[in-house]
C-alpha cells in the first residue's frame, strides 16, 4: 500500500516536472484540421521526419473548422502551428484569428480534391449532370409540372428525373452536415445544377437566403443517407448494395477501382487526368494555412514547407499524387512554392 | 368396491402440474437459445475479425541486389545520401529492358518507399558496407503485398487493378528466381503509425496506451480506493453524503465524451498542460475510471462480513486499524477485479481522447509521458478511414492485438480474484 | 428520492443487532421502569451500572438498569428474546458506539472509571472489556495471528518470543493447545465451530482482559462443543469476570454463579443462580423458568 502511494506520488511529481518542460518549448510540428487534407499532410509529415533530423510532426484530424477555431485561438506553443483545409479561409475565422493575436497567416494552396459520384461495378456506370443531382437530392425542386415554384422533392427513381437513367431507387449515401466533403459538393453540384433553372438562379440576387435554402437543403425522406464520416464504410455499403451511389473524395475511388466505379458528370469520368485538367466539373482546392509567428520559434516548420512544396511531393509525379491527390499546374504551384518560401502573409480586410 | 379417498387438493396439484413443468422447459428453452445467439454473435465477430486480419501477421519482401556506390557517399553525414536512387539502381540494373520514364516509375513502385530508409540504418550501422554489393529482402509495396495475398485479383482487367499487367510480369519473374518471400511481419509489432502500410505498426500506439494505463492506474487506484474506504467506513451518514453517493453512481453513467470536454477545459485550457499526451489522456481516462472503481471498491467493503469487523473491535483494534488490517485486505480482491475492469474499459475507450488530440497521426514512438502519442483504439480508428486497401487487414490485426490485451488484462482480474479470496 | 437513499441507510454494522432488536421495540410500549427484584449490587464490584438507559433512535431499548458485576464470578443474563440482555450486554465495551443512531445513558464504571467519560478512550477500554460473539468469527488468517493480533495492536509484547509465550498461554487456557499446536500456521477459519469459537476465546484473553463478555458463545455449536466451552468457562472465571448471555436457562444454571432476568428492557430479577431457579421471586421470572412463556 505504501509504496503504491509512493509510486504514485513520485509519477505525479513527474508529470508536472514533465509538463513544465513542455512549457519552455515543443520540438515537433503540431498541425490540425481537414479530414481531406489529413492522409496527403500524414505523408509528407513522414517524410518529413524520416529524411530529416526533426521529429515527425502530429496531424491531429479535427475537420477544417475545428482546425481554425484550435489555429486561431492564440500564439504560444499549446496552439497548433499549421492547420490544413478543405476550403479556403472564412472572413469570420479570420477575424477570430486577429482578435486572439494571430496576426500573419500564410496560405499555401497545395492541390485539388476531386469529389466523386459512384456506384457498384455489379451495376451500369451513371451519367448525371448535375442538375440531375440537384433534382434527385434536393428537398424542394422545382415542380415538374412547369411553373416557377418549389414543390417537395417527388423524384423517387433516377428515371423519373431523366428518362435516359435506369429504371432505379434513387439512394445516395453521403457525408453528414458536418463534414467538408458536404459543404463542397452541396456547393459544386447542387448549386450548379440548381442555377441551371432560370427563376432560381435570378432569386440568387433577389433573395439570398432563400436561395441558400432552396440549394444547399438535402432532402430528408431517406433518400440520402447520412453514412458518416468513414468514406470505407461508404464503399463497402456500396459493394452490398449495386443500386446506391455513394459520395466521397477521389482518394478512395482510386484504391478501390475493382469494386466502384465514378459516375460520369457533364459526361466527364473522374480521372485523375480529368480532374487535374479541369474537365471533371466537381473538385475543390485544399490549403493549409500556417501561423508565421510560429516559424522561428517551433524547429522545422520552414523545412515542413519545403518538404511540401517540392516536387517530388506535390508535383505531377510526386508522391502526393500517388495518394490521390490531384496536383496544381505548374504556374499555379510555383506561385504557392514562392508564397511557401518568403511566408507572405494573407491578407483579408478586418471587419470592425 | 373399496376406492381409496381422494384428497381434491392433491387433484389440483396434479393438474397444475404439467403447466408448471412446461414454463419451467419454456424458461429454460430461451436461456439456452440466448445463451447460443450470444455465442453466434461472439464467434461471428471472432472468425471476421480473423479471417480479415490474420494475414496482416505476414509480409511481403523482395529480394534485390543494392550497390552502396561510393559516388553517393561524398557527404560526411551518410543520412543524406540518396537511398532511394540506389534502389532504382538496383531495380534497374536487374530488369534492364526498362527503359520508359512511365515503366520505370512502375517498376520502382514495387519496392516500398520504406526500403530507403532500411538502407540508411543499415549503413549507419556499418558504414564499410559502401563500396560493396549486398543482397539485401526489403519490404515490397502495399499493393504488392495485397496482390500476393489474394486481396488484389490479378484476372480483373488492367483498368480495375493497382498492379498492371507489366508490374504483374515483373513480379512472376522475381518469383520465379525465388526473390519474392512472405515472412512474419515483425515491423507490425515494431513500428509506429506510418501512411505507407507495409511500414506501420502498433508499437507507437501500443507505448502510448500503456504510458495513458500508468497514468491512470497510478491515479484512479489510489484515489478511488480511500475515496470508496471514507466514503463506506467513515463518512457519517447524512444528506451530504447521500448527494455524494447519487453523483458518484450518475457519473459511471456520464457519456465518456464528456470527460473529454471536461479535460480539455480543464487540464489543456486552464492548466496548460501539453495536448495529445500521455498525461492528459491519463488523467482524462482517471476521472472517467474513478466512478467505477469506487463503486466497485465500496461494493466489496460492503460485502466483508460485519463480523469481522466486530471481531477487530471487539478486541480493541481502532477504526483506521480495522479497516486496514482486515476489511481492506478481504476488500482487496474486489476493489483489484473492478480495477482493472475500469482500465480494459479505459484501454478500449477513443470518444474522450477525441477532445484532448490523442486522435492523431503520431509516427515517432512516444518515449515518455509528455510526448505527443495515439492509443491502440485511436489506431485502430485511424486505420479503418484509411484509404489504403492494406489498412484494412491491419485494423483487423490491431483489433486482435488489443483483445489480447483485453483478454489478459480479464485473465488477471480473475488470477487476483482466486489468487487472494479468503474464505471462510 | 426514498429509495434512492436506501443503500446508504444500511450502515456497516448496523445490519445484524439492529434489525433484530428494532423489530422487538416497535411491537411494544415501554412503560415505567419494573423495580429489580433480588440483589443486583454487590460488594467490590469490577463494574458497576447504575440507570443505565439504551435508545434506537426514538426507541427505548434499555429501561433504567442497575446492576453489579462481581470479580471472578459467571453471571448469566436469560430471558426472552428481545428483552434487551443481548443490547445491554454490549453497553458494557461500548459496542453499540458502532450502530448508528444508538445512544446510552446512565453510568457504567469498570474498576470506579466512568467508561463514557470523554477521556476514556473506546480501544483500551476494549482491551479491559474483551467480547466474544454468536457467531466464531475468527480472522481470516492463520491461528497463530489470531491469537498475536490483540497483544500486537495493543504493543503488549517486545519481540516475537514474548508474543510466541503470549499465544501459547491463550490456547492453553483456552483449551485449544493441545489440538492446535501443530498447525498454528493453519487458516483459524479452517477449524471446527467449536474450536473457532475457543479460538475466538484465546483471542479474547491474549490481551488479558478483566472481564470477557460472551454474546450466546454456543448457539451455533453442537452440544459435545458446547459441552467444553462451558467447562472452559468455569475455568475462566478463576482469572475473569465473566458475562454471558443465553437463551439457554439450561446453560446459565450450569456455568453461572449469579443469573438476571431481563424482560422486555427492564431487569426484573437478580440473585444467586439456585435461587432464581429454585424460588424466584417475581412472577415473570417464575412464568419464564417454569415454562410458561419464552
Amino acid at each position: 500500500m505504501k509504496k503504491g502511494i509512493l509510486l504514485a506520488s513520485a509519477l505525479i511529481a513527474g508529470m508536472f516536472a514533465g509538463s513544465s518542460a513542455q512549457a519552455a518549448g515543443r520540438d515537433y510540428i503540431s498541425i490540425v484540421g481537414s479530414s481531406t487534407v489529413y492522409p496527403f499532410s500524414t505523408v509528407v509529415a513522414e517524410q518529413f521526419g524520416k529524411t530529416t533530423n526533426f521529429r515527425t510532426p502530429k496531424i491531429e484530424s479535427t475537420g477544417t473548422g475545428g482546425g481554425f477555431k484550435l489555429f486561431c485561438s492564440g500564439v504560444g506553443v499549446q496552439y497548433p502551428d499549421i492547420t490544413n483545409a478543405s476550403r479556403a479561409i472564412k472572413q469570420s475565422e479570420y477575424d477570430s484569428c486577429q482578435s486572439n493575436g494571430v496576426k500573419d497567416i500564410v496560405e499555401i494552396k497545395i492541390g485539388y480534391d476531386g469529389i466523386v459520384f459512384a456506384n457498384s461495378k455489379k451495376s451500369a456506370p451513371l451519367k448525371l449532370t448535375r442538375k440531375d443531382i440537384f433534382l434527385a437530392l434536393a428537398k424542394n425542386v422545382p415542380d415538374p409540372k412547369g411553373g416557377d415554384k418549389l414543390v417537395p422533392n417527388p423524384y423517387k427513381t433516377w428515371k423519373d428525373i431523366d428518362p435516359a437513367l435506369p429504371n432505379e431507387k434513387i439512394e445516395v449515401l453521403g457525408p453528414p452536415p458536418t463534414s467538408g466533403t458536404r459543404d463542397a459538393f452541396v456547393e459544386l453540384t447542387m448549386e450548379t445544377g440548381a442555377k441551371s433553372f432560370p427563376f432560381i438562379h435570378d432569386m440568387e440576387k433577389k433573395d439570398k437566403n432563400m436561395f441558400k435554402a432552396t440549394t444547399q437543403t438535402v432532402r430528408e425522406d431517406g433518400v440520402y443517407i447520412e453514412a458518416g464520416e468513414n468514406d470505407n464504410l461508404i464503399v463497402q455499403k456500396l459493394e452490398a448494395n449495386p443500386h446506391a451511389v455513394g459520395i466521397f473524395g477521389f482518394s478512395f475511388l482510386d484504391q478501390n477501382a475493382d469494386m466502384i466505379q465514378g459516375s460520369l458528370i457533364e459526361n466527364e469520368s473522374p480521372t485523375f487526368e480529368n480532374i487535374a485538367s479541369g474537365k471533371y466539373p466537381v473538385s475543390r482546392p485544399l490549403f493549409f494555412y500556417v501561423k508565421k509567428a510560429h516559424v522561428d520559434v517551433i524547429p522545422g516548420i520552414k523545412e515542413y514547407l519545403a518538404e511540401f512544396t517540392s516536387d517530388k511531393a506535390w508535383g505531377n509525379e510526386g508522391y502526393l499524387a500517388d495518394k490521390g491527390m490531384i496536383p496544381m499546374d505548374k504556374t499555379e504551384s510555383e506561385h504557392f512554392a514562392e508564397q511557401a518560401k518568403d511566408l507572405k502573409p494573407l491578407t483579408m480586410k478586418q471587419d470592425k | 368396491m373399496d376406492q381409496p379417498a381422494t384428497n381434491p387438493a392433491i387433484d389440483k396439484v396434479n393438474r397444475g402440474l404439467k403447466r408448471r413443468y412446461r414454463a419451467e422447459r419454456r424458461f429454460r428453452l430461451c436461456g439456452a437459445t440466448a445463451v447460443f445467439a450470444a455465442l453466434c454473435f461472439l464467434f461471428i465477430l471472432f472468425f471476421s475479425i480473423v479471417s480479415s486480419g490474420y494475414k496482416a501477421f505476414q509480409k511481403t519482401f523482395i529480394q534485390i541486389d543494392v550497390f552502396f556506390d561510393p559516388a553517393e557517399f561524398t557527404n560526411e553525414n551518410l543520412a543524406t545520401a540518396n537511398f532511394p536512387a540506389l534502389i532504382k539502381a538496383s531495380m534497374s540494373s536487374r530488369f534492364p529492358e526498362v527503359t520508359a520514364r512511365r515503366d520505370k516509375k512502375d517498376l520502382y513502385y514495387l519496392i516500398s518507399p520504406g526500403a530507403s530508409f532500411q538502407l540508411m540504418k543499415l549503413i549507419k550501422n556499418n558504414p564499410a558496407l559502401i563500396g560493396q554489393k549486398e543482397r539485401i529482402w526489403v519490404s515490397a509495396n502495399d499493393d504488392v503485398d495485397m496482390l500476393l495475398k489474394g486481396n488484389i485479383d490479378r484476372t480483373r482487367p488492367e483498368s480495375e487493378r493497382r498492379i498492371n499487367d507489366k508490374q504483374l510480369a515483373w513480379l512472376d519473374t522475381l518469383a520465379g528466381e525465388g526473390k519474392i518471400k512472405k515472412t512474419f511481419n515483425m515491423a507490425f509489432f515494431t513500428l509506429g503509425d506510418s501512411r505507407e502500410p507495409e511500414q506501420a505498426g502498433i508499437w507507437g500506439a501500443t507505448c502510448g496506451s500503456f504510458y495513458t494505463l500508468l497514468i491512470t492506474l497510478s491515479l484512479s487506484f489510489p484515489i478511488g480506493v480511500a475515496a470508496a474506504v471514507y466514503l463506506e467506513e467513515f463518512a457519517p451518514k447524512n444528506r451530504w453524503t447521500d448527494i455524494i453517493e447519487v453523483n458518484i453512481n450518475n457519473l459511471a453513467a456520464v457519456p465518456s465524451i464528456v470527460y473529454g470536454l471536461l479535460g480539455l477545459a480543464v487540464f489543456i485550457n486552464f492548466f496548460g498542460m501539453p495536448r495529445s499526451t500521455p498525461v492528459v489522456g491519463g488523467l482524462v481516462l482517471t476521472l472517467m475510471t474513478l466512478p467505477i472503481i469506487i463503486i466497485a471498491s465500496r461494493a466489496s467493503l460492503k460485502s466483508v462480513p460485519p463480523s469481522i469487523r466486530e471481531a477487530a473491535l471487539g478486541i480493541g483494534a481502532s477504526k483506521m486499524q480495522m479497516v486496514a488490517h482486515h476489511v481492506l485486505p478481504l476488500a482487496l480482491p474486489g476493489m483489484l477485479t473492478g480495477t482493472i475492469i475500469g482500465m480494459a474499459h479505459a484501454l478500449g475507450e477513443t470518444a474522450p481522447l477525441l477532445m484532448v488530440g490523442m486522435v492523431a497521426f503520431i509516427v515517432d514512438i512516444p518515449q515518455g509521458f509528455t510526448d505527443p502519442a495515439t492509443v491502440l483504439p485511436v489506431q485502430i480508428y485511424l486505420w479503418s478511414d484509411s484509404p489504403e486497401r492494406a489498412f484494412m487487414e491491419k485494423t483487423s490485426a490491431a483489433i486482435m492485438v488489443l483483445l489480447v490485451f483485453l483478454f489478459l488484462m480479464n485473465a488477471v482480474a480473475i488470477f487476483l480474484r482466486k489468487r487472494f479470496e479468503i474464505k471462510w | 428520492m426514498e429509495s434512492l437513499f436506501q443503500t446508504a441507510e444500511s450502515g456497516i454494522l448496523a445490519t445484524a443487532p439492529k434489525e433484530k432488536i428494532l423489530s422487538e421495540v416497535t411491537s411494544k410500549t415501554l412503560h415505567k421502569a419494573r423495580e429489580t427484584v433480588g440483589d443486583p449490587f454487590v460488594e467490590n464490584p469490577r463494574m458497576t451500572c447504575r440507570e443505565v438507559n439504551v435508545y434506537y433512535g426514538e426507541k427505548k431499548a434499555i429501561n433504567n438498569v442497575n446492576i453489579d458485576i462481581a470479580r471472578h464470578e459467571v453471571i448469566a443474563m436469560i430471558g426472552p428474546s428481545g428483552c434487551g440482555k443481548s443490547t445491554f450486554l454490549r453497553c458494557l465495551n461500548r459496542m453499540n458506539d458502532t450502530i448508528e443512531g444508538c445512544r446510552v445513558t446512565g453510568d457504567i464504571r469498570l474498576d470506579g472509571m466512568d467508561i463514557h467519560d470523554r477521556n476514556v478512550d473506546v480501544v483500551p477500554l476494549r482491551a479491559r472489556v474483551g467480547m466474544v460473539f454468536q457467531k466464531p468469527n475468527p480472522f481470516p488468517k492463520s491461528i497463530f495471528d489470531n491469537v498475536a493480533y490483540g497483544p500486537k495492536i495493543h504493543g503488549l509484547v517486545q519481540n516475537k518470543s514474548e508474543l510466541e509465550e503470549i499465544v501459547e498461554a491463550s490456547l492453553k487456557k483456552a483449551g485449544l493447545w493441545e489440538e492446535a499446536k501443530d498447525r498454528l500456521n493453519q487458516p483459524g477459519t479452517g477449524l471446527s465451530g467449536g474450536q473457532q469459537q475457543r479460538l475466538c476465546i484465546a483471542r479474547a484473553i491474549a490481551v488479558s482482559p478483566e472481564v470477557i463478555l460472551m454474546d450466546e458463545p454456543c448457539s451455533a455449536l453442537d452440544p459435545i462443543a458446547t459441552a467444553k466451552i462451558e467447562e472452559l468457562i468455569a475455568e475462566l472465571c478463576e482469572h475473569y469476570s465473566i458475562v454471558i448471555v443465553t437463551h439457554s436457562m439450561q446453560q446459565a444454571a450450569r456455568v453461572s454463579q449469579r443469573t438476571a432476568y431481563f424482560h422486555l428492557g427492564d431487569l426484573i430479577e437478580v440473585g444467586k443462580t439456585d435461587r432464581i431457579f429454585t424460588n424466584p421471586r417475581h412472577q415473570l421470572t417464575e412464568d419464564y423458568i417454569t415454562g410458561r412463556f419464552g
